[in-house]
């Protein structure tokens, strides 16, 4: 199904991760409808509640107030109507056993979030490429979790 | 002869003369005659006289020679008798010797065992007293005996106590270790983010000062962020739980190998690797402490000459290691990584191991000093030890010796 506009959730404590997040995007000039939401209270009722449409992809950070990233990740596999959707883990720490833990709880992909803005910009622009294009080679809008070794993102150069 | 015949011819002619018939008489003529015959007849009597007596005394010599011949007799018998007497007293005295000499070495030895026993009542005495005093001991030792246990009882409980303590603090230390990779580099990250962007928008309106301070800033940003990272590695390394299993030894270098390609070709390194085999490591850990070897060793090559480094295995025996650390039965599984780098003067070979100990400026070379302390900690985990040796501008080599099972 081709895609106009790519519609991204962000959940997201941080006020300065946010404002890069946006700032990326505006540089990248992709046509993008972000959402963002600051808690892991608001993220579940925003997936669940009626009158909303779904996003085609999630970035979610682990530290957040009320609710877990990890918490947030379990509901939303465990979820009949959510399971499908991509769930890009957005992390500043990088641990081995913490990573596994989210590729075996259904993430789609981890990104650690790196230190310069050019990086910073460039590992988003190369995750949503990546989604877009599977969600466009495939008609019933279901995206494969890829195998372990792709499951952490790495910057293309 | 003569002499004998004397007395005996006075005697006779007295005995004549005194038996003279007065009837007789004689003429002159006579008288010679007479006197002849007469002497003759006085001879002869005299003569049987004399036989008669020697009869007499020879019956009586013959009575006396029987009489002797006897008492002869006699005696042999009874000095045969005494010889058989004496013999038999001297055989008794003999014996009465003996019995009386055994009587001797009886009493002595009666004597003698009347002293030892009086000896052994004696040494018994001390012996009992001896008991009486190792008792009183003994007695003194078992209370003393269950003040210890009492105290190693009390001992036990604050060590239990200390064991829980140090389980909550584990799990501080683990959660700390997770605020400080997460919560400590997020406000990290956004610094260098920040520069990164006022360095790309606003380039145009920073003086050259003001570039190269920003600059400076995100090179301290960057060695910040590479500490709290190593710092992480090093915790993560002491407090995750130790699963052993067969690791082939040559893959994981291989793969470390794979990662460092970059640094490998640009130091025009080549690494030569030994059968290393399959012992028993926790995995991972190894995996990173060939990381850092094989990095390190990559870092600190010698600049004018293509850097070689070689890995190699053996087995050893405790004994056969100058390392008092190891123990002398036992064997090793003992790792080589050696290179030709710039090594490190002698003295250091224990220092280079320590937390933050670096022997370089960061400026000559990048780095926390926490590679080699994490290296060591890996060494330890696995029971095993390592050492270093090296001489400055000739290399250094890594000597890692684990259990072999």
């Amino acid at each position: 199904m081709p895609l106009k506009q790519l519609n991204i959730l962000l959940a997201d404590d941080d006020v300065d991760d946010c404002i890069f997040f946006k700032k990326a995007l505006e540089e990248l000039l992709l046509a993008t409808d972000v959402t963002v939401v600051n808690d892991g209270e608001k993220l579940m009722q925003q997936l669940t509640s009626k009158d909303s449409e779904l996003p085609h992809v999630l970035f979610l950070d682990l530290n957040m107030p009320r609710k877990n990233g990890f918490e947030c990740l379990a509901e939303i596999k465990q979820n009949e109507k959510l399971a499908a959707l991509p769930v890009i883990i957005f992390s500043t720490s990088f641990e081995q056993g913490v990573v596994n833990q989210l590729y075996l709880s259904g993430a789609q992909y981890f990104i650690r979030k790196p230190s310069e803005f050019e990086q910073f910009k460039n590992i988003i622009h190369q995750t949503l490429f990546l989604i877009a294009s599977q969600l466009a080679s495939n008609k019933t809008g279901k995206i494969r979790q890829p195998e372990k070794e792709d499951f952490v993102l790495v910057l293309v150069k | 002869m003569e002499k004998k015949k004397m007395p005996q011819k006075v005697h006779s002619q007295t005995i004549i003369e005194a038996s003279i018939d007065p009837l007789v008489t004689i003429n002159s003529d006579d008288v010679t005659e007479q006197k002849w015959v007469k002497d003759l007849r006085i001879a002869n009597i005299e003569l049987a006289f004399q036989n008669n007596e020697k009869e007499k005394r020879a019956a009586e010599l013959a009575i006396a020679n029987k009489e002797l011949a006897f008492q002869n007799n006699e005696k042999e018998k009874r000095a045969t008798e005494l010889g058989v007497a004496n013999k038999e007293l001297a055989f008794q005295n003999h014996e009465k010797e003996k019995r009386a000499a055994e009587l001797v070495i009886a009493n002595k030895e009666l004597a003698f065992q009347n002293d030892e026993k009086e000896k052994r009542a004696a040494e018994l005495g001390i012996a009992i007293k001896e008991l009486a005093f190792q008792n009183g001991e003994k007695e003194k030792r078992a209370a003393e005996l269950v003040i210890a246990n009492n105290e190693l009882a009390f001992q036990n409980d604050e060590k239990e106590k200390r064991a829980e303590e140090l389980i909550i603090a584990n799990k501080e230390l683990l959660a700390f270790t997770y605020i400080s990779s997460h919560d400590l580099q997020e406000p990290l990250r956004k610094i260098q983010t920040f520069i990164t962007i006022i360095l790309e928008n606003e380039n145009e309106n920073l003086s050259e000062n003001g570039k190269y301070n920003f600059e400076r800033m995100q090179l301290a940003a960057g060695r910040m962020q590479q500490l709290i990272d190593d710092l992480l590695a090093f915790s993560r390394v002491a407090t995750t739980e130790l699963n052993f299993e067969k690791t082939n030894l040559n893959q994981i270098i291989e793969e470390v190998k794979a990662e460092l390609k970059d640094t490998i070709h640009e130091k025009q390194a080549t690494i030569e690797i030994g059968e290393l085999g399959t012992p028993n490591l926790i995995a991972f850990q190894f995996r990173q402490l060939m990381y850092n070897l094989i990095s390190n060793a990559l870092k600190f090559s010698n600049p004018e000459i293509p850097s070689y480094i070689i890995i190699t295995k053996r087995m050893v025996k405790g004994h056969e290691v100058n390392n008092e650390k190891l123990s002398k039965g036992k064997s090793y599984f003992h790792i080589k990584v050696k290179d030709n780098g710039i090594g490190f003067e002698p003295h250091f070979s224990e220092r280079i191991f320590g937390v933050f100990q670096k022997l370089h400026g960061k400026e000559v070379y990048s780095g926390t000093g926490i590679g080699l302390a994490i290296v060591k900690k890996i060494a330890e985990n696995h029971n095993g030890i390592i050492a270093a040796t090296g001489e400055l501008k000739k290399g250094a080599t890594f000597d890692i010796y684990i259990p072999s099972n």
